[in-house]
């Protein structure tokens, strides 16, 4: 199969906080249709690598290509390229969950909003939840209200942030569903995650992520998760 | 163009929707400007003092006291689920988030400004016939020139640990010009003097306002990037 075009770049992204070093000089690049996990212990920097990514933060030195657009702060057009589902939902709770996708697609300068919309709860299935207000929502249909608003603008890179954060198994599988779905060849999609077995089962390529480098990257396609397990507690503590 | 003033009303009708449904900031405003002119009333003693002379003032600093309790919530909408992040990795210009905040948190204060003339009117006895309309205005104005400090020193406060706190050291050394400017337009108006004596102080106030929204819409964008 011939590589996609290239969605994202980045190149000696770096981020410190003082003396604290979060991201260390990394690259990454991804075409067109990968799925990449990202798995490592708490503080490796994982978080605010997707930050980044994102156009949220902006690296202490280095740079983020979108679709061939470097991400420039002054600039507003690229960030219709980019959708980030993080831990936090981006969501107001005395607003139903179509009142804050309308909210985004105006943002988001959006056309077809009404069919959008409809399109997109269709897609996580909250169709029938579309007038409910999002604090009487339970945890996974707001992670799922979430998923919709990222995927409102149609974004060529899809950003996941713990997307498991809190759920329970059945509102996980929902979720999982969803993700798989996002596997269409046409989008790129960073994950970030705990769960070493859904990132296993969801990605093309793994990277594990320690002391703000990638210690390991390739692909494990066809593993078992229990055979990643061992090789990922080998890779952190420093065995590899 | 069209989309920039899409955006703008988006952040406006979603501040004043949230508003409407939680009646948080509107409600401890109009407290607040209530209780401070039935304590004011209470506390001048006005057969020494002439209420005229005392009340703009008063009117003055109940606003901006008032109106820092509500402001100073702004970016409170946006905390509860990262929903400020959300918007900052939209398309929308920083500018444009702004002047949406700023126009939501005017309509606000304007409501409240309008509810402290009342009140002061009814304890304090001010003659509001014969220049209510230019009291109106130049409250107007007033009240832009601090939503726009407000709500771009709320955006620094919102990002600090002391928030609320920090929010008066900050606002209130900028709000000396409006409060001179404001007092000095409205005590004559309300004694019934005519507004071409006050034009000057009323054209001072408008510049401070206009001012203040150029500075933090260009601002803003520094304050809220990472």
């Amino acid at each position: 199969m011939s590589p996609g075009r290239l969605v994202l770049e980045a190149k000696g992204l770096h981020r410190d906080y003082g003396s604290v070093v979060a991201v260390d000089a990394l690259d990454l690049s991804m075409s067109e249709g990968e799925f990449l996990t990202i798995v490592g212990p708490n503080g490796a920097g994982k978080s605010t690598l997707l930050s980044m990514l994102s156009g949220a933060m902006r690296p202490t030195t280095g740079s983020v290509s979108v679709c061939g657009e470097e991400l420039d702060f002054a600039r507003h057009e690229w960030r219709h390229r980019i959708g980030m589902l993080s831990h936090k939902g981006f969501l107001y709770d005395r607003m139903t969950v179509e009142e804050n996708l309308n909210f985004y697609g105006k943002l988001f300068g959006i056309a077809d909003l009404k069919d959008r919309i409809a399109s997109r709860l269709r897609r996580v299935g909250l169709s029938e939840r579309a007038r409910s207000e999002v604090r009487k929502l339970s945890h996974g249909m707001r992670q799922r209200a979430s998923l919709a608003r990222a995927l409102l603008h149609d974004p060529d890179l899809v950003l996941l942030d713990e997307p498991y954060s809190g759920l329970d198994p059945a509102a996980a599988l929902v979720l999982r569903d969803v993700l798989e779905e996002l596997k269409d060849g046409r989008r790129t999609v960073v994950m970030v995650t705990h769960n070493l077995r859904e990132g296993l089962e969801m990605a093309t390529r793994i990277a594990i992520q320690v002391g703000g480098r990638f210690e390991w990257e390739g692909s494990l396609k066809g593993a078992r998760w229990e055979d990643f397990e061992s090789h990922y507690h080998c890779v952190v503590e420093g065995r590899v | 163009m069209n989309t920039y003033l899409t955006q703008v009303w988006a952040i406006l009708r979603k501040d004043l929707v949230l508003e409407i449904r939680s009646r948080e900031r509107i409600g401890a405003m109009c407290a607040f400007a209530v209780l401070t002119g039935v304590l004011f009333n209470f506390s001048i003693d006005t057969t020494t003092v002439r209420p005229n002379e005392v009340a703009t003032g008063l009117i003055w600093m109940t606003l901006i006291f008032g109106g820092l309790l509500g402001v100073g919530r702004t970016f409170h909408l946006e905390s509860q689920d990262g929903a400020l992040q959300g918007i900052l990795m939209s398309p929308a210009p920083k500018d444009a988030i702004f002047l949406g905040k700023l126009i939501a948190n005017f309509v606000l204060l304007y409501v409240v400004s309008l509810l402290v003339l009342g009140v002061f009117g009814l304890f304090f006895g001010i003659d509001l016939d014969r220049n209510l309309g230019w009291v109106v205005f130049v409250l107007g104005i007033g009240s832009l020139g601090f939503v726009a400090v407000g709500t771009l020193f709320a955006a620094v406060a919102a990002g600090t640990h002391l928030r609320e706190t920090l929010l008066p050291v900050l606002v209130f050394p900028l709000m000396v010009p409006m409060v001179i400017y404001g007092v000095g337009a409205m005590t004559p108006l309300v004694s019934g003097r005519p507004f071409t004596e006050v034009e000057g102080n009323v054209r001072m106030l408008g510049a401070f306002a206009l001012a203040a929204v150029a500075a933090g819409a260009v601002l803003f964008r520094y304050v809220v990037e990472d």
